[in-house]
């Protein structure tokens, strides 16, 4: 390949300017990373770091308790988490796109509905679901119970059966928008004739669907996944007003985020910042290393379908 | 343009930049600030940090009388949210910006700054520290050396409120015997009343529920001496009793009480749907101001037969506490501020303005309610057993007993499960005796 100047500015000039960002960069991100990562290895006496201990915070992350019990359950449910927004989130996203994309005027409209929960701050929507789903004086069971559901009606947060779920249920009501606009603006890139040439091959509407439109849409769903994987991955702010930060009822929707919060702000462990900086190295490398496996397995099964 | 004024606009706008980033925020301590009247030379600005948002306004008023007294001294308070004001704090402290004087957590959430050498220990600094409740220094002393490391601030105990309104209503009073309590719940019960206003789905208000309802029966400061002693540990049949007496008194809560919020069990007790409501002191403003109309009352629950205590107590702990940075630039200035938040002068206006319970000797309660929990706290004072000696490690006692309240009232496990799910929690750093 050959390598393609910049007409406007001349390489040393082009990268005085990359300097501002590159130096943001390097203080707000990786200066951070580099201090987590030293951080959880020495071992800590309150704010003031101690002995340099290798691996052993890693180690009684794995293998002390509380952790050694916790930290599975938290990144069971962050499984749990993702596996529902792919379900949930992101299949309803999709099937959302796909029917707006044929109607012109409501389009607009419906997008417009279906993103503004995204823009409401995450705690406040895990709030108001909170109020909204109360046993006492919430209008869900009310309204349930109103037209005779009675045995619908339930402590939606109060059971940890249902708990997770309607965290994950609340998590997609917010971030439906966010596959919607993505896919629908794959459609609108989709070359039509393809669709017309399948039509006047007379495939039905289900056989386009599922044969034609969505592998040309695999390139945006792997991106999609990924990126869902990495907000399941970090989610704190609706579990935490949803549960708390012990994750209630009984840890039922405890995930790795609050386990940092936990260990790093709200344990009186004199090893908190050592333990709690290990708890965040082992999410980051969990997020990056399934990141990478999951985008080299999106292109193969691109590469298969294409 | 030519490369070279390329180059150099370039540079130019990155020194720019740069600059711009370092230049000093808006709300660094101004020094030299303005001296009071009576005050020959410069004025000192203190840097006093708080997590009380809401009382910003207040401690400004509080701390002008100080001033006036003070002419050189000027307080710049400042208030962090609560959420993060443990994070702020600890960047403050180990770093040059930091405040001088800080409102400290308690216990084991202390002793992280403790322990890194942040706070400065103040026997010796504040001598009236040596008339406090010795109970109420344990919440500002370090755990390795046993120094106080704060100036107590507030105490919190933890009674039942009732409304007197349903009470009259129904016929009924105070309950002077366990027989009276249960009774009392049945008549509200078989009125429609939802007798006691508990919200379990805010795992750190039930160990608050159980010690309110049951710290007698368990044995209070008995049981945690025996504790301390390594007598006992909480698989201990008092203790499990306690909980089991817990798990007996759910049938007077609200149904599905793991899915009740704590905010609204609040909402259900104001709103007068509820007679009951087990809780701390600091219920009582955010109580008056959510419904004016509302006439309460506090009572200690009688503990039932067979119990450790023959007498009803009330639990307390020490929330919060001044702390003296160990870096402050401006050491004579802070004592002298110090002394003065150990002054009967400051606990009466923490008292009367900030509606808080100051543990100064010699401070009184304008409020009759308020004097009252005093009061019954200082009669048969116990421990809130698992904030005040259970918070050192990881895991902290009251979120085990939250997870164990909530398990138990969902039917997942029984009384003896709920203080295994505590004892083995809490061996992960703690073992009895040590």
């Amino acid at each position: 390949m050959s390598r393609r100047r910049t007409a406007a500015l001349p390489t040393p000039v082009a990268l005085l300017f990359l300097l501002p960002a590159a130096a943001l960069f390097a203080v707000f991100v990786l200066y951070p990373m580099a201090t987590a990562l030293t951080y959880s290895l020495f071992s800590w006496r309150g704010t003031a770091q101690d002995a340099f201990v290798g691996l052993d915070n890693f180690v009684a992350l794995f293998t002390t308790e509380p952790y050694a019990t916790q930290l599975p359950r938290a990144f069971g449910h962050n499984a749990l988490l993702f596996a529902g927004a792919m379900v949930v989130q992101n299949s309803v996203g999709l099937l959302l796109a796909y029917a707006l994309h044929h109607r012109g005027r409501l389009r607009r409209l419906f997008q417009v509905l279906y993103t503004m929960p995204y823009l409401v701050s995450p705690l406040v929507v895990g709030y108001l679901w909170s109020l909204l789903l109360s046993p006492l004086f919430g209008p869900v069971n009310a309204a349930l119970r109103a037209v005779g559901l009675d045995a619908v009606a339930q402590p939606w947060l109060g059971d940890p059966d249902s708990a997770l779920w309607v965290v994950v249920l609340v998590t997609a009501w917010q971030w439906v928008g966010f596959p919607l606009l993505v896919y629908g603006a794959a459609l609108g890139a989709l070359d039509p004739a393809i669709e017309e040439a399948a039509m006047l091959d007379g495939a039905t509407s289900r056989q386009r669907f599922w044969h034609v439109t969505l592998p040309l849409l695999m390139p945006v769903i792997g991106t999609v996944s990924v990126l869902t994987f990495i907000f399941s991955m970090e989610a704190f702010p609706i579990p935490y007003a949803l549960g708390g930060s012990s994750g209630s009822p009984a840890g039922a929707t405890d995930v790795m985020s609050l386990l940092f919060y936990r260990t790093a702000f709200h344990s009186g462990a004199s090893n908190a910042i050592g333990i709690s900086s290990a708890v965040a190295i082992v999410l980051f490398l969990v997020i990056v290393g399934i990141s990478v496996l999951f985008t080299q397995w999106f292109r193969r099964v691109e590469r298969r379908l294409t | 343009m030519s490369r070279r004024k390329t180059l150099a606009t370039a540079a130019a706008a990155l020194v720019a930049l740069t600059l711009g980033a370092c230049a000093p925020s808006a709300d660094s301590p101004e020094p030299g600030a303005a001296a009071g009247e009576g005050c020959d030379g410069d004025a000192v600005a203190l840097d006093v940090w708080s997590w009380r948002t809401e009382d910003v306004k207040t401690y400004e008023q509080i701390f002008d009388v100080f001033e006036q007294a003070n002419p050189c001294i000027t307080v710049s308070f400042q208030a962090h949210l609560n959420t993060e004001y443990d994070q702020i704090l600890r960047t403050g402290l180990t770093g040059s910006d930091g405040p001088d004087i800080a409102q400290v957590r308690s216990y084991g959430l202390l002793q992280p700054l403790v322990e890194g050498g942040n706070l400065q220990p103040l026997e010796d600094v504040v001598p009236a520290l040596a008339d406090f409740d010795d109970a109420t220094l344990d919440g500002s002393r370090g755990r390795e050396d046993g120094a106080v490391y704060g100036v107590p601030l507030a105490s919190q105990t933890i009674q039942v409120y009732y409304n007197t309104a349903i009470f009259e209503e129904h016929g009924l009073e105070e309950p002077e015997s366990w027989d009276d309590f249960i009774a009392l719940n049945d008549t509200l019960l078989d009125h429609d009343v939802t007798p006691l206003a508990v919200g379990a789905r805010d795992g750190w208000f039930v160990p608050t529920v159980h010690d309110a309802l049951t710290a007698a029966q368990y044995g209070g400061a008995d049981f945690q001496q025996a504790l301390r002693d390594g007598e006992t540990d909480f698989t201990d049949p008092a203790y499990v009793d306690s909980i089991q007496t817990l798990a007996d008194l759910q049938q007077y809560m609200p149904d599905d009480v793991t899915g009740v919020p704590y905010t609204d069990a609040q909402v259900l007790f104001t709103s007068e749907q509820a007679a009951m409501f087990a809780g701390g002191s600091y219920e009582l403003a955010f109580f008056q101001d959510a419904n004016p109309d509302l006439d309460l009352g506090v009572f200690q629950v009688p503990p039932p037969p067979g119990s450790a205590l023959d007498h009803p107590v009330s639990a307390g702990y020490a929330d919060g506490s001044w702390g003296l940075s160990a870096g402050t630039e401006h050491p004579e200035e802070a004592e002298t501020l110090l002394n003065w938040l150990a002054t009967p002068e400051f606990g009466q206006l923490v008292a009367d303005e900030l509606k808080q319970f100051s543990p100064i000797p010699g401070v009184e309660f304008s409020d009759p309610l308020q004097q009252e929990m005093w009061d019954l706290y200082q009669e048969n004072p116990a421990p809130y057993l698992l904030l005040v000696d259970y918070r050192y490690g990881d895991p902290v006692g009251t979120d085990l007993m939250g997870e164990a309240g909530q398990k138990l009232f969902l039917g997942d496990t029984d009384a003896e499960g709920a203080a295994d799910v505590i004892q083995d929690g809490l061996s992960a750093w703690w073992t009895p005796g040590e």
